[in-house]
């Protein structure tokens, strides 16, 4: 009989947690944004997992290596390339499929570790206040004022071609500023309200004070600023890749802008600058509109009034 | 009430100060003084008024008590023994003991937690127990509390709650420790009259079943007499008047507790209605000193010779009743005077 109490209790619990989602899915889907931003990252996606698919048909199809052995020059798109080759007769089509799997590992991996150490950082800022705050503040400011692709491009200048790890380490490196700002500035408001105070009261320590009340208040904001930071993040690689900076190993879309230019067919061959260009504009308008559309979960206060209900 | 029960809590003497925060060269610091030298007990079983307007020092004094601040001056005594100061485990210990109701129920509860979790916070933090039991033991404090069926308040957020049924979650929070003592400190200021009617009935079941003393702090002078046995007024962190509710409501002899009377609602024409005309319309200026009466600026009583001079005594106005004003009398209150609303700076 008490197996069965504590059994539907936690079918109760989970039951809570499906609600919530679903709640908040509604949300989401409700506006217009977040379902554009979501089919066209979904779109993406599919592409970068596709990328696998035409080196396995031919090698000729391999982004960076793979060679048609009767094109010389670059070619408009045809049965055989859809989107034509570029100057080495290598697939377009390939290489953009390629540059949106780099793209996600860029932009999602930058951002991830931005904003744990942007999170983790505001959060000890805000709750240990003094000198701690001011501290890590004053370096966060520091490191907010210095341009980042500025900065990035002086070390691929001194230090030769930079890997790919190394450039999305140091995006990382300079963008959690902003994170860390606004987690504070939350946590700063959390620690004032009289929830933390009955915790106190609850007996709870600091640590759980830290982990179980703020933590989960924080999150969900730390989670949308990551989302703006990958639209940061691949802006900034493609820029480092297009100026001749970038990983000479990967195939990238700024990397492929960059050989479009490289070798003078800028306006010469739209077959081959549109594609990266608008894959890079896409998906950064794609992950924005994410961002919108989770702020509006996220907050109530911009919830359309409407359909509230 | 009998006087002979044994004192559960004792605050002596306790000062507490705010600094205000001045400019960079640190000009312009303000210092508030919250409490000023208070001293009060509360007997063991009892539920304890505190009175007084916003700003008075009620709240600062609830947050002294449970350990949320600490005094800059004086002693808190629980039980005999001196609270303050108290750290890690000792601190832990203390709060099996006494718990908090806060005034906001929309604020009090993390927003992220489910009730279950929340109410069953303390039961995990305390080690008192934990899984299936805890859950149990919340389930059975909130049909303590009057929320029933529990398991379908259990797992829901707060945010799907309404503010009475929040309050009676936060009861359930506060007791499910079976501290002997419960600090409330406004529970009903956010909630309509019909609410509050039913948050005294459970705080007056608290007592009554627990044998918890209750420490009910409040603007309202009217619940203050439903629910309370003893009540102090206090005024801008000074004690004005303490003694037996009844008593101290029916037949109040400080001028600020006479102000409050006045302030109360009431139906009727406005000259029908007795009144004490104790409050000055404006403020006066300051007492220089600073030592006088600490409520020299708006008594309608007042003389500048005296009352800004000289801090007045507490004195007996009967059983257990004690005033801290110069011109208090024992004997009945003159409350006759109707007409006039307000008297004159």
């Amino acid at each position: 009989m008490n197996q069965q109490a504590a059994m539907d209790l936690r079918q109760a619990r989970r039951s809570l947690w499906r609600e919530r989602l679903a709640e908040d899915w509604r949300v989401f889907r409700r506006n217009p944004l977040g379902r554009i931003g979501l089919t066209l990252l979904i779109m993406f996606g599919l592409m970068a997992v596709c990328s696998y698919i035409p080196p396995m048909i031919n090698p000729m199809y391999n982004p960076m290596t793979g060679v048609d052995p009767h094109i010389m020059a670059s070619t408009g798109p045809s049965a055989r390339h859809w989107l034509g080759t570029d100057f080495m007769g290598r697939d377009i089509f390939a290489q953009l499929l390629a540059g949106a799997r780099v793209a996600f590992m860029v932009g999602v991996s930058a951002a991830f570790m931005a904003v744990v150490l942007g999170t983790a950082l505001g959060m000890t800022a805000g709750y240990m206040g003094g000198l701690t705050d001011t501290l890590l503040m004053r370096a966060a400011d520091m490191i907010m004022v210095m341009p980042t692709l500025l900065v990035v491009l002086m070390l691929a200048a001194l230090f030769g071609q930079l890997n790919i790890w190394t450039i999305v380490l140091m995006i990382a490196l300079f963008r959690w500023p902003g994170v860390s700002r606004v987690v504070r500035a939350q946590t700063l408001s959390l620690k004032q309200r009289p929830f933390i105070d009955a915790a106190r009261v609850a007996g709870a320590s600091h640590p759980r004070i830290i982990f179980r009340h703020i933590m989960p208040n924080v999150l969900p904001l730390a989670f949308l600023y990551m989302t703006f930071r990958v639209t940061s993040a691949i802006v900034i690689e493609a820029a480092l890749a297009f100026l001749g900076f970038g990983d000479p190993g990967t195939v990238s879309w700024g990397m492929m802008l960059q050989w479009v230019w490289k070798t003078g067919h800028m306006f010469q061959a739209m077959y081959w600058l549109l594609p990266p260009g608008l894959c890079i504009s896409l998906i950064t308008l794609s992950f924005y509109m994410l961002g919108r559309a989770m702020d509006e979960v996220l907050d109530p206060r911009l919830r359309d009034e409407t359909s509230a209900g | 009430m009998s006087s002979a029960q044994e004192t559960i809590l004792e605050l002596r003497q306790v000062t507490k100060r705010y600094q205000t925060r001045g400019n960079i060269l640190g000009r312009g610091k303000k210092e508030v003084l919250a409490l000023n030298r208070i001293s009060l007990q509360v007997r063991a079983g009892e539920i304890f008024g505190l009175v007084g307007e916003s700003g008075s020092g009620k709240t600062t004094a609830g947050r002294l008590i449970v350990g949320l601040e600490k005094p800059d001056e004086g002693g808190i005594f629980l039980n005999g023994q001196d609270i303050v100061g108290l750290q890690g485990k000792a601190l832990r210990r203390y709060r099996r003991q006494v718990q908090m109701v806060f005034q906001d129920p929309y604020q009090s509860f993390n927003p992220q937690v489910s009730i279950m979790d929340s109410v069953g916070e303390p039961l995990l933090t305390q080690g008192v127990a934990k899984g299936v039991e805890r859950e149990q033991m919340v389930l059975a404090a909130l049909k303590e509390a009057g929320l029933s069926p529990a398991e379908s308040y259990a797992f829901r957020f707060p945010h799907q709650l309404s503010g009475g049924q929040r309050q009676r979650v936060a009861i359930a929070r506060a007791m499910i420790l079976e501290p002997s003592l419960l600090v409330a400190d406004e529970p009903t200021s956010m909630l309509d009259a019909s609410y509050s009617a039913q948050i005294f009935d459970l705080l007056l079941g608290v007592r009554g079943r627990l044998g918890a003393t209750v420490l009910f702090i409040t603007h309202s002078l009217a619940s203050a007499r439903y629910l309370c046995d003893r009540v102090a007024v206090i005024y801008r962190g000074n004690l004005m008047e303490i003694g037996p509710a009844q008593e101290v409501i029916r037949n109040p002899r400080h001028p600020y507790t006479q102000a409050l009377l006045d302030a109360t609602p009431k139906f009727g024409r406005c000259e029908d209605i007795p009144r004490f005309n104790t409050l000055l319309r404006a403020e006066r200026p300051a007492a220089d000193s600073g030592v006088g009466c600490g409520f020299f600026r708006r008594c309608g009583l007042a003389q500048r010779a005296r009352c800004s001079m000289e801090a007045p005594e507490f004195r007996a106005m009967g059983e257990g009743h004690l005033c801290a004003c110069h011109y208090a009398e024992p004997g009945p209150a003159q409350a006759d005077q109707g007409g006039e609303c307000h008297l004159g700076a």
